[in-house]
């Protein structure tokens, strides 16, 4: 077990060249630079916060092309800070394979910070986002308004003195969310919420010129449950049954990437046999989803038998799940710094069984499909999007490997113990919908490789580490002495106390880069969770990658992108 | 086996289908009961689908769990090709006007079965966007518990449902809908009672009384008198 020690304060100005870079270009506009647990972060003013963003993005010993996310947190009662609001941006380097967190710390009264969306194109809808839960405005964005709560809410729900539950009712959906030309001969058609031809929860609203879409705007926040405020009224442990149904179709590794980040916070690694079960469950969770992609999208096209071939052995791979947390879905197996329970004795039979048979059902929808005239011609060439462009808007994952960029966290930066397994990262070349199809049918295949080497070499040992800051003592102590009692009953009552400071853990989920960033003031609640949610980054282009293109086509894009409402709307 | 020895009562309930043999191949029964069995055995369920529990639905739709076997594997997509709805998933505040125009564009008779937690209660999204329970804006036949419920349990809900035709009773008014829009638990914040408490203990403070809720205890006196009593 690693040591849990307050890492000293740094002196990052002078060893981190990035840190040193900014300074050069904005000199007093860098106000902090910190360091915590690894993670960078640096402070600058409002004034030089298009600047500093801008310097990140193209001076090219930095090249932090990809942006991940950007959000607000509120400091209210933080008698440490002069300043209520804070935003925050993520983004990410490839080349230099490192994070940066860039923070500006804005007033209670009239928080105003200038748009990013000149810098990254990406930011648009997550600053909107900032200003419809946390009401700052970003001066010069092309269009502010509401996106995840309805246009009836009244107030800012995120900020920490809106009550949790006050709801506000929405009597009239918003009719029309694009502008129509007067005297327009073209035809607006509404697809969704809840659209025979739309997945779930979505909204995309078309002009037509014919069969062809002119113009479209998308709306989200259908789905919008609360995640985060959810979060900051729940301790560590209670927010692992909420992740599970961020990605409803691959439960085990959201939690997988939220026991990581608190384990990252708290300074703690899991034992490796918890590690090696976490990398079995979790690869089987992304073949999971891949199936479902595959499956709902060629239902879309009208194809249903690969459906059903592929939800069978959905099934069986539910089976495994159960056997080992008694759930099918919502799992909720792991816990912070371990798993919930041991595996089953019988589990590596069953996964050895389960490999054989995933692989037998790949094949054969690999013949299905692959090789098929009508699904190659709707997917081949629909939906196309450059390399550059998918890091502009935050693409990461199958999608953007599909795009031809061999970006995989396992493999630039593994955690549990990825580093041991050998396995092979497939991209496409065009971009296309049919690029995007065969990197997750390939995906499946190395998931499988990567279930077979840690099965055969899965360790002994215990599955939770041995730590009374996060874990429950055995029952068998519990009841037999004094001690294991009171840890017992400090944990329940108190919850894990996690340090403060601020993380931001990242893991490679089954549709893109799934991350967490948690501020902690050292309380029972985080002050604040923030999902980097992968959808969200996936659907923003996708009413200007539909223009031009058939109806039919806009379809069969949205399938393959895989966007989950739950981690879209959160 | 004809058509006519299901109202014998060889494959129905004879009680819920009111047939009378009259001897020979005639059976004299209502027109409601041929139309109700018919119903009960064709149902076209439309998914609502937005959550976590729509995954479940899936399942039970595909090819372990088959619905089928119960006659309502033709799912519709469009809520004017059905009379079942099934409401999987939790349902904010947004989708609310949205669902109650799905709902109005059923045909009747129709059914509504709400999958889940979230449908029916909220769930534990005690929170600012999310509808406490679907029945504040449409009627429902039947709630299944569970996050999500298991395929089995659904299909239980579709039996439930056919039982409901076969007694010609249907969900006619939204359950809960004086709770439309009313806050969920939690709404009213700790940090707003400690506030208040803090003011009213003030309040009272200034006026020379004690905090609400401090019991006053009594002093008894001790003088000569107060040892009379043990005299
Ligand atoms: S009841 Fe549970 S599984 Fe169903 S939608 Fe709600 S959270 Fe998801």
């Amino acid at each position: 077990m690693a040591s849990a020690t307050q890492t000293p304060p740094a002196p990052a100005e002078a060893t981190s060249p990035i840190a040193r870079a900014l300074k050069d270009e904005l000199g007093e506009g860098v106000l902090k630079v910190e360091e915590f647990r690894g993670d960078l972060a640096v402070t600058v003013s409002p004034q030089g916060w298009v600047r500093a963003a801008t310097a990140l993005k193209t001076l090219p010993e930095l090249d932090f092309k990809l942006f991940l996310d950007l959000c607000a947190v509120d400091h209210l009662d933080d008698e440490g800070r002069p300043e209520r609001f804070e935003v925050v941006l993520h983004v990410y380097s490839l080349s230099g394979k490192h994070h940066v967190r860039l923070k500006a710390a804005l007033p209670e009264r009239e928080p105003r910070l200038p748009t990013l969306t000149g810098v990254y194109r990406g930011a648009n809808w997550f600053e909107r986002e900032a200003w419809d839960l946390y009401g700052i405005v970003f001066e010069g964005h092309p269009n502010l308004t509401r996106i995840l709560t309805h246009q009836d809410f009244v107030g800012h729900p995120m900020r920490k003195d809106y009550p949790t539950a006050q709801r506000h009712v929405l009597h009239e959906p918003q009719r029309w969310l694009l502008p129509v030309p007067a005297g327009s001969e073209h035809v607006v058609v509404n697809i969704g919420p809840s659209h025979p031809a739309m997945h779930g929860t979505f909204r995309v609203q078309a002009l037509m010129d014919g069969e062809t879409i002119v113009d479209a705007a998308a709306e989200i926040g259908y789905m919008h449950r609360n995640f985060e405020k959810m979060s900051e009224v729940r301790s560590y442990w209670q927010i692992i049954p909420y992740t599970d149904r961020l990605n409803y179709c691959s439960s085990f590794m959201n939690g997988h990437g939220w026991a990581l980040a608190v384990e990252k916070l708290m300074g703690i690694h899991a034992p490796p046999r918890a590690e090696a079960v976490r990398v079995i469950l979790s690869e089987f969770s992304r073949i999971m989803d891949h199936f479902v992609c595959i499956g709902t999208n060629v239902v879309d096209l009208g194809a249903i038998t690969p459906f059903f071939y592929l939800f069978r052995v959905r099934e069986e791979i539910y089976d495994l799940l159960e056997a080992c947390c008694g759930a099918r879905l919502t799992v909720s197996y792991v816990r912070i710094g371990g798993l919930a329970q041991d595996v089953p004795p019988d589990f590596s039979d069953r996964c050895r069984r389960l490999v054989e048979s995933v692989r037998k059902y790949t094949d054969e929808t690999d013949r299905l499909l692959t090789r098929n005239v009508i699904f190659a011609r709707r997917f081949k060439d629909v939906g196309a999007l450059g390399a550059d462009e998918a890091l502009d808007w935050g693409w990461v994952g199958p999608c953007l490997r599909g795009s031809g960029v061999p970006y995989d966290i396992r493999k630039d930066h593994p955690y549990s113990g990825y580093d041991q397994y050998d396995f092979d990262v497939p991209v496409g070349t065009v971009g296309d919908c049919y690029d995007r199809y065969l990197v997750r049918l390939e995906e499946i295949r190395q998931s499988l490789r990567i279930v077979e080497q840690a099965v055969a070499r899965l360790p002994g040992g215990p599955v939770i580490v041995d730590d009374k800051r996060v874990a429950l003592p055995p029952k068998a102590q519990v009841y037999s002495n004094i001690e294991a009692l009171m840890n017992h009953f400090k944990l329940v009552y108190e919850g894990i106390l996690a340090p403060a400071g601020e993380v931001y853990g990242y893991t490679e989920a089954a549709n893109r880069e799934l991350g967490y960033y948690i501020v902690s003031d050292g309380r029972k609640y985080p002050r604040r969770v923030k999902v980097r949610p992968p959808s969200f980054n996936i659907y923003q282009p996708y009413p200007e990658m539909i223009k031009g293109h058939l109806l039919a086509d806009a379809v069969a894009i949205i399938g393959g992108l895989n966007i989950i409402a739950g981690e879209l709307d959160r | 086996m004809g058509i006519l020895d299901i109202f014998r009562g060889k494959l129905t309930d004879p009680t819920a289908c009111a047939g009378v043999h009259a001897g020979g191949d005639i059976v004299t029964t209502t027109v409601d009961a041929v139309v109700r069995w018919g119903r009960k055995s064709s149902i076209w369920p439309m998914p609502f689908g937005t959550a976590c529990c729509a995954i479940e639905f899936m399942a039970m739709t595909a090819s372990h769990y088959d619905i089928a076997r119960f006659g309502a594997e033709v799912l519709r997509f469009s809520p004017r090709q059905a009379d079942l709805m099934f409401v999987a998933g939790t349902i904010v505040d947004k989708e609310g006007p949205v669902l109650k125009t799905i709902y109005d564009q059923m045909p009747d008779p129709k059914w509504v079965v709400s999958m889940g937690v979230c449908a029916s209660s909220g769930g534990f999204y005690r929170s600012y966007h999310v509808m406490q329970g679907i029945d504040e804006i449409i009627p429902v036949d039947v709630y299944v518990p569970g996050c999500p419920p298991s395929p089995e349990s659904l299909i239980a809900a579709v039996m439930k449902i056919q039982e409901r035709i076969t007694k010609g009773e249907q969900a006619k008014r939204p359950q809960g809908e004086h709770r439309l829009g009313a806050p969920g638990d939690g709404a009213i914040d700790r940090r707003y009672r400690r506030a208040f408490w803090a003011k009213d203990d003030a309040e009272r403070a200034r006026q020379g009384l004690p905090p609400r809720g401090v019991v006053p205890l009594r002093v008894l006196p001790t003088g000569p008198d107060s040892e009379s009593h043990h005299g």
